[in-house]
C-alpha cells in the first residue's frame, strides 16, 4: 500500500528559535502531535485518562489539525479506526490510556489483526520508574497484545518518539496491512526531548521488506497454468480492495474469461452484476460458487487465505485443482492449502504483471455451469424470501429493498451473525469498498462503532450499519458518538429477539435445544432517542418500504428497527467440518 | 519425532523472545531448548531453538510464520545432519574425604570431559557434546553423587561455507520468494 501522500514534506523539524544555539525543544506529548501530523493522521479515536493526560493536553493545541473523537468506550474507538481504515486505505489512529484504556482495545486490535486492517493505537502507561509495580492503571499492554499485532513497542524515552512513530505508520500500512500499539509511558510524555523535533517517513526497514513486485519467474509459472486451465476459477479476497487492485482484477478476468466469486471480505471487489461475477465463498456463501469449487482444474486465489469458513474440510477441499495464490504475505503460502504457482506480491502488481502474459479466452461453456446452481438456489431460497407474504418480515426482504433502495451503492457495515450473512446474500454491491465487516474475527458489536468511522472516512458516502439485536447491545453506547459527531449514520437493527446463529446451530445441530440465546430487550429507539437520534420501528411489510425511506431521507443520523421473522434461518449452509460439497439448501 | 533446529536472526529488541516463543505456545509445540546470543554482526541476535516434530511441513509452516515477525531477519529450519551443534553440561560431583576417588583418567579421555573447579568436597566437571553423549557421561558419572547438574540448550551453525550471517541484511531468501 502507498504511504500516505498529503504531506508536502518527508522531514519536519521543530521550528528554530531566535537563538540557533538554543533549539526549541518540546515534550515528548507534543512530539507525538508532531509526528501524527506528519503522517497525514487527520483524525483520532480516543478516550482520556490519567496516563495519557499529557498527550491530551498537547492535543488541545492541535484541535485545527487533528480531529479527536470522544467514544464512549475504547472497543469503540478501535471498531471505529478500523471502520475508517476499511473505507481509506490508511491507518486508524486510537489514543487511550494506561491499563483498563489500553486492555478495552484488545477485541478491536484483534479483530484488525485478521482482517489485516491498518491501525495505529496509542495507549499510556505509568511513569518509567513505574514500570512493573503494578502501580495505578497499570497493566503489561506489551505483553497482552503481542500475539495480536503486527508489531507494538513501549516508547520510554521521549526522543524516541519520531522514529517509532514513523516506523509504526510505516509496518501498519505497508505489506499485510495490521494493527501496531505504541504504548507510550507518562514520563516519556513529559520530559523534553534532548534534540530538536526531526520527522523522516520510515520507508524500509533491515528486517521487514515485505515484497510488493513478484518475481517474474513466478508470475510467468502462474501465467503458464493458467493459460493451460480448462475450467479455471477466480477466488477474490479482501487483498483486492487493500491493493486497490479493483479494475486490473476486472480486466485480468475479463480477458481471460475466468468466473469471479469472493470471499466475505473480498465482497464488492466486483460489482455483482458482471457477468463473471458467480458468488461468494465459504459456509453460508452461494451454491453454485461453492460447488463449482470441486469442479474447477485450476483455481487464482487472490489476496485470500483460505479460511476454514471458505474451505470447510481442508483435507477435502479443491483436491482437484491445481492453484495459483497471488498473496503479498508469504507465510500464507502453502499455509492450508498447497499452491502449485505460488506469487509473492501485491495483488495489482501481480495482476499487472499478469495481464499480459495470459491468453484472451471465452470460458462460455464453463462459467454457463454455476448459472445452473443459481437458478436452483434461486428457486429453493432467494425468491420465496423475496416473495413472503405470510409471517413476520425476512431479513432478506430488508437487504433486498435497501439494495434497490440505495441502488447497490452504499457502504454496508454488517455486525456478525444472520443478519451480516443475509446482508451479504441479498446486498446488491456496485461500487469497490463496500462491505465492512469483522470477518475473521466475527466481533458482535462491532457494526456501530464501524459505521461511524466508515461515515469519518467516507463522508460523501451513505453508510448502513446492519446489526442484530444482540450485537447492538454490545456497543450501543456509542449512538452518543454518531449524534455528538452529527454523522449521518443509518442503523437497522434486524430484531429476532434471539442471538440468531447461535439459535440457529442450536436448531440445526443441538436438537432445538436454545440454550440462552433468547433476549428480553428493551426499547431500542427510545434508548435513541435518549442519545438525541431519531428513530422508529418497523414491524409489518407494507409499512417496510416507507421506513427505510424515512431512514434514508433522514437529514442525520437514524435507528430503524426492524421486528423479524423469531426463527430464520440462513442457507445455503456448509455445515461446520464438512466439505463444500455438502453445502445444504435447506 | 524428529528433532529440527530453528535458527532465528533478529534485531536485538525488548520483548523479542516472547514475541517468537508465542508462536510455538500457540501451535502447542514444546521448545526442547533454547539459546540466544548475540552473532558476530553488532545488533544481530542469533536463537537456535530445538523442537520434536511428526510433520516437516508443520515445521516448514512455523518457520514462516516466525518470518513474519517484523523485527526477525532470516529464519533457518536445519535437520541435525545439516549442522554442527553442541551443548554443554556441568556435573557438581561430591568429593567428601574417604570417599571413592574420581576416575579423572577415563573422565578425560573416554568422556572428553574436564574437572572446572576444585572445591573442598567438590567438583565441577565439564562436557560438551551432543545430547547422546551428554546423557552416556550422566550415565557414567553417576556413580558418584551428583549434586547439581545444569545443561545448556543448544548452538549450532550450519554445514555451509559461510556462516549464514554472512547474508544479512541484504539476503534474499529464495525459500520464501
Amino acid at each position: 500500500m502507498e504511504a500516505i501522500a498529503s504531506i508536502t514534506s518527508d522531514v519536519i523539524e521543530t521550528t528554530p528559535s531566535a537563538s540557533p544555539a538554543a533549539p526549541t525543544l518540546i515534550n515528548g506529548s507534543h512530539a507525538l502531535m508532531k509526528a501524527l501530523v506528519a503522517e497525514g493522521v487527520d483524525t483520532i479515536f480516543g478516550y482520556p485518562g490519567g496516563a495519557i493526560m499529557p498527550v491530551y493536553d498537547a492535543l488541545y493545541d492541535y484541535q485545527e489539525q487533528l480531529n479527536h473523537i470522544l467514544v464512549r468506550h475504547e472497543q469503540g474507538a478501535a471498531h471505529a479506526a478500523e471502520g475508517y481504515a476499511r473505507v481509506t486505505g490508511r491507518a486508524g489512529v486510537c489514543l487511550v490510556t494506561s491499563g483498563p484504556g489500553a486492555t478495552n482495545l484488545v477485541t478491536g486490535i484483534a479483530d484488525a489483526l485478521i482482517d489485516s486492517t491498518p491501525m495505529v493505537c496509542i495507549v499510556g502507561q505509568v511513569a518509567k520508574k513505574l514500570l512493573g509495580t503494578d502501580a495505578f492503571q497499570e497493566a503489561d499492554v506489551m505483553g497482552v497484545t503481542m500475539p495480536i499485532t503486527k508489531w507494538n513497542y513501549q516508547i520510554t524515552d521521549a526522543d524516541e518518539v519520531p522514529e517509532i512513530l514513523s516506523k509504526a505508520f510505516y509496518i501498519a500500512q505497508s505489506g499485510r496491512p495490521g494493527p501496531v500499539l505504541i504504548d507510550i509511558t507518562k514520563s516519556a510524555q513529559l520530559e523534553l526531548m534532548t534534540k530538536p523535533f526531526v520527522y523522516e517517513r520510515c520507508r524500509s526497514m533491515v528486517s521487514y521488506r515485505p515484497r510488493r513486485i513478484p518475481k517474474q519467474e513466478q508470475v510467468e509459472a502462474a501465467a503458464r497454468l493458467i493459460n493451460s486451465a480448462k475450467r479455471p476459477y477466480i477466488f477474490v479476497g479482501h487483498g483486492v480492495q487493500i491493493a486497490k487492485a479493483e479494475s486490473e482484477l476486472i480486466a485480468f478476468a475479463e480477458k481471460t474469461g475466468i468466473p469471479v466469486a469472493t470471499t466475505l471480505l473480498g465482497q464488492s471487489t466486483i460489482s455483482t452484476d458482471h457477468p463473471l461475477y458467480v458468488g461468494w465463498l465459504g459456509m453460508h456463501g452461494n451454491y453454485g460458487s461453492n460447488v463449482m469449487t470441486d469442479n474447477a482444474d485450476v483455481i487464482i486465489a487472490i489476496g485470500m487465505r483460505f479460511d476454514d469458513r471458505v474451505t470447510g474440510d481442508a483435507s477435502k477441499y479443491i483436491k482437484q485443482a491445481k492453484v495459483v495464490h497471488i498473496e503479498i504475505d508469504p507465510s500464507e503460502i502453502d499455509k492450508i492449502i498447497r499452491a502449485d504457482a505460488p506469487v509473492v506480491g501485491d495483488a495489482k502488481e501481480a495482476l499487472k504483471a499478469l495481464l499480459p502474459l495470459v491468453d484472451p479466452n471465452d470460458h462460455t461453456v464453463w462459467r454457463n455451469e454455476f448459472r445452473k446452481y443459481d437458478a436452483i438456489e434461486n428457486e429453493a431460497i432467494t425468491v420465496p424470501v423475496l416473495t413472503s407474504t405470510e409471517g413476520k418480515i425476512r431479513m432478506g426482504e430488508v437487504i433486498d429493498m435497501l439494495s434497490k433502495k440505495t441502488k447497490g451503492e452504499a457502504i454496508l457495515v454488517t455486525d456478525v451473525g444472520q443478519h451480516q450473512m443475509m446482508s451479504s446474500r441479498y446486498y446488491q454491491f456496485r461500487k469497490p469498498n463496500s462491505l465492512v465487516t469483522s470477518g475473521g474475527m466475527g466481533t458482535m458489536g462491532f457494526a456501530l462503532p464501524a459505521a461511524f468511522g466508515a461515515q469519518v472516512g467516507a463522508p460523501d458516502r451513505q453508510v448502513v450499519a446492519i446489526i442484530g439485536d444482540g450485537c447492538f447491545q454490545m456497543t450501543l453506547q456509542e449512538l452518543g458518538t454518531i449524534v455528538q459527531n452529527k454523522q449521518p449514520v443509518k442503523a437497522i437493527i434486524l430484531n429476532n429477539n434471539f442471538l440468531g446463529m447461535v439459535r440457529q446451530w442450536q436448531q440445526l445441530f443441538h436438537e432445538r435445544r436454545y440454550s440462552f440465546v433468547e433476549l428480553q430487550n428493551p426499547d431500542f429507539i427510545t434508548i435513541a432517542r435518549g442519545f438525541g437520534m431519531s428513530g422508529q420501528t418497523c414491524d409489518e411489510r407494507e409499512n417496510l418500504s416507507d421506513a427505510l425511506d424515512t431512514m434514508l431521507n433522514h437529514d442525520g443520523p437514524f435507528l430503524l428497527e426492524v421486528i423479524v421473522e423469531k426463527e430464520e434461518n440462513v442457507f445455503p449452509m456448509v455445515p461446520a467440518g464438512a466439505s463444500v460439497s455438502q453445502i445444504r439448501l435447506k | 519425532m524428529t528433532d529440527y533446529t530453528i535458527c532465528i536472526f533478529t534485531e536485538n529488541t525488548i520483548g523479542l523472545l516472547n514475541r517468537i516463543t508465542i508462536i510455538f505456545t500457540r501451535r502447542r509445540i514444546n521448545i526442547e531448548s533454547l539459546t540466544v546470543s548475540e552473532t558476530e554482526r553488532k545488533g544481530v541476535s542469533r536463537f537456535t531453538i530445538v523442537i520434536k516434530h511428526e510433520s516437516r511441513e508443520e515445521v516448514e509452516k512455523l518457520v514462516r510464520q516466525i518470518r513474519k515477525i517484523v523485527e526477525v531477519m532470516a529464519v533457518f529450519g536445519y535437520l541435525n545432519d545439516e549442522i554442527v551443534y553442541n551443548e554443554i553440561a556441568l556435573f557438581k560431583v561430591s568429593t567428601p574425604l574417604g570417599s571413592k576417588p574420581l576416575d579423572v583418567e577415563t573422565i578425560n579421555k573416554e568422556h572428553k570431559a574436564w574437572v572446572v573447579y576444585w572445591g573442598l568436597d567438590y567438583v565441577v566437571i565439564e562436557k560438551t557434546g551432543n545430547d547422546t553423549e551428554i546423557v552416556d557421561f550422566f550415565t557414567y558419572i553417576n556413580q558418584y553423587e551428583i549434586l547439581e547438574f545444569v545443561r545448556s540448550g543448544r548452538v549450532a551453525v550450519g554445514k555451509t561455507e559461510k556462516g549464514l550471517v554472512e547474508y544479512l541484511p541484504e539476503a534474499e531468501w529464495a525459500y520464501y520468494l
